[in-house]
């Protein structure tokens, strides 16, 4: 989770990602029957990305960020699903230092992509839970981003609540938290140690197609 | 919910609580250099001190079109951006003088007046000055600041090019606020300045100078 994913792993991903989408997108029709689809809009919330200490504490944070979700999932166990869930995001990220005014600083666009477990809480409730890797994509390569965006480890927890509305289709409403360590490379070339932990939650809301 | 169902989420969430406790550990400033300018008054020493505020940027920048001093002029933007993290300071080459904040002209520097601050770097293949105007008071900049940059040799000579583009940087450091010289000659700022690129001591200054109260303002456009 401390540092950037590795190639082999980052590889092995690319490798099986591809065969997991394949298989949740009706690749495999016995598979299909069982699956679970999603689709939900919302906002994420995060901790700052970045504090540094020039004279004062400056923090770096994205503002409220526009999200898509967009999930799959396969039964493994009679309780348990196995699912990979893909979330955009975009918005702006500004510093502030103590005691000054907030910087626009441009915009940085989100991809994170999760295998992720879930089971049952009650009736309409599901727990969620799940690993992945999170791309931080600038719009400019400049400032604390100057080097590029960044990839990190992702881990994250939450809890989905439907509720049918119509005869295949149910309403569903979500609540994420999830936590990744952030540093770019232009914050490790300049001699940032260690890295920030960022917290992010997120609500969406949408339509989801197959559980019942 | 039995609690057995309930275990990997707590498992999860007890591993992240774990995880997310430290935070990333900012870079020492130390290695900067002083950037402000002392001089003398009646009154004693005073310092003076610039940064061009928020509000002010990008700051317009026009070149003569001689000597490649444009795209000079636009390297040094480049390198002088890319010294911030927190988009403290932004450049921007413009066309009409009439609207600069900084002009960058060839030649020598012409003599000064008793409000000027003139900050100079002589370098072996060209020279440059930058010239700050204050208002009477010698609290307020009175825009344009003006930068000259000369070559000293014929301007196909070896080395002048290279020159005249360190040196431009060198100016817009001054121009930017950096109104000393660094005593390293590993700096841009170094009085004779032989090197390229701005360095991580020359970085950390301007990172200082701007997120220090200035003791200088600069006067509306």
């Amino acid at each position: 989770m401390t540092g950037s994913p590795s190639a082999p792993i980052l590889a092995g991903m690319r490798a099986t990602l591809p065969l997991l989408i394949l298989a949740l997108a009706g690749g495999v029709p016995l598979l299909h029957a069982q699956m679970d689809y999603n689709a939900r809009v919302g906002l994420t919330w995060a901790t700052p990305l970045l504090r540094d200490d020039v004279i004062n504490e400056i923090q770096v944070r994205q503002k409220l960020a526009p999200t898509l979700v967009l999930g799959a999932s396969l039964p493994i166990a009679p309780l348990y699903r196995a699912g990979l869930e893909l979330a955009l995001g975009t918005s702006g990220y500004r510093s502030k230092e103590a005691g000054g005014s907030a910087v626009d600083l441009g915009t940085v666009r989100t991809g994170a992509i999760t295998l992720g477990l879930e089971g049952p809480i009650s009736r309409a409730f599901r727990w969620h839970a799940g690993v992945g890797l999170l791309r931080y994509l600038p719009t400019e390569d400049r400032g604390i981003f100057l080097r590029g965006g960044t990839t990190r480890f992702l881990a994250g927890a939450g809890v989905d609540y439907r509720r049918p509305i119509l005869t295949q289709w149910d309403l569903m409403a979500s609540l994420r938290y999830d936590f990744h360590r952030f540093t770019t490379a232009e914050l490790e070339a300049r001699g940032f140690s260690q890295s920030q932990g960022v917290q992010r939650i997120g609500v969406t809301i949408g339509l989801a197609k197959g559980l019942r | 919910m039995s609690p057995r169902r309930l275990l990997p989420l707590l498992s999860l969430a007890i591993a992240v609580g774990l995880l997310s406790c430290a935070d990333i550990a900012a870079p020492s400033r130390t290695t900067a250099y002083e950037w402000r300018r002392i001089v003398a008054t009646a009154a004693g020493p005073d310092t003076l001190s610039f940064h061009w505020p928020q509000s002010r940027l990008p700051v317009r920048i026009w070149a003569e079109d001689t000597l490649n001093l444009p795209a000079h002029v636009q390297q040094g933007i480049d390198q002088w951006e890319a010294a911030f993290l927190y988009g403290e300071f932004q450049g921007q080459l413009v066309s009409d003088s009439s609207v600069a904040d900084v002009i960058v002209t060839s030649g020598l520097a012409p003599k000064g007046g008793f409000s000027i601050t003139r900050l100079k770097a002589l370098a072996p293949e060209c020279q440059g000055a930058t010239d700050v105007e204050l208002d009477a008071g010698g609290q307020q900049i009175i825009p344009p600041i003006r930068v000259y940059v000369d070559p000293r040799f014929a301007p196909s000579s070896p080395g002048v090019d290279q020159c005249m583009a360190l040196t431009t940087t060198h100016e817009l450091g001054h121009s930017l606020g950096i109104f000393a010289h660094s005593p390293n000659a590993d700096d841009i700022m170094f009085g004779d300045p032989v090197v390229a690129e701005i360095s991580p001591r020359d970085r950390a200054t301007a990172e200082l100078a701007y997120h220090t109260e200035p003791s200088l303002s600069v006067a509306p456009r």
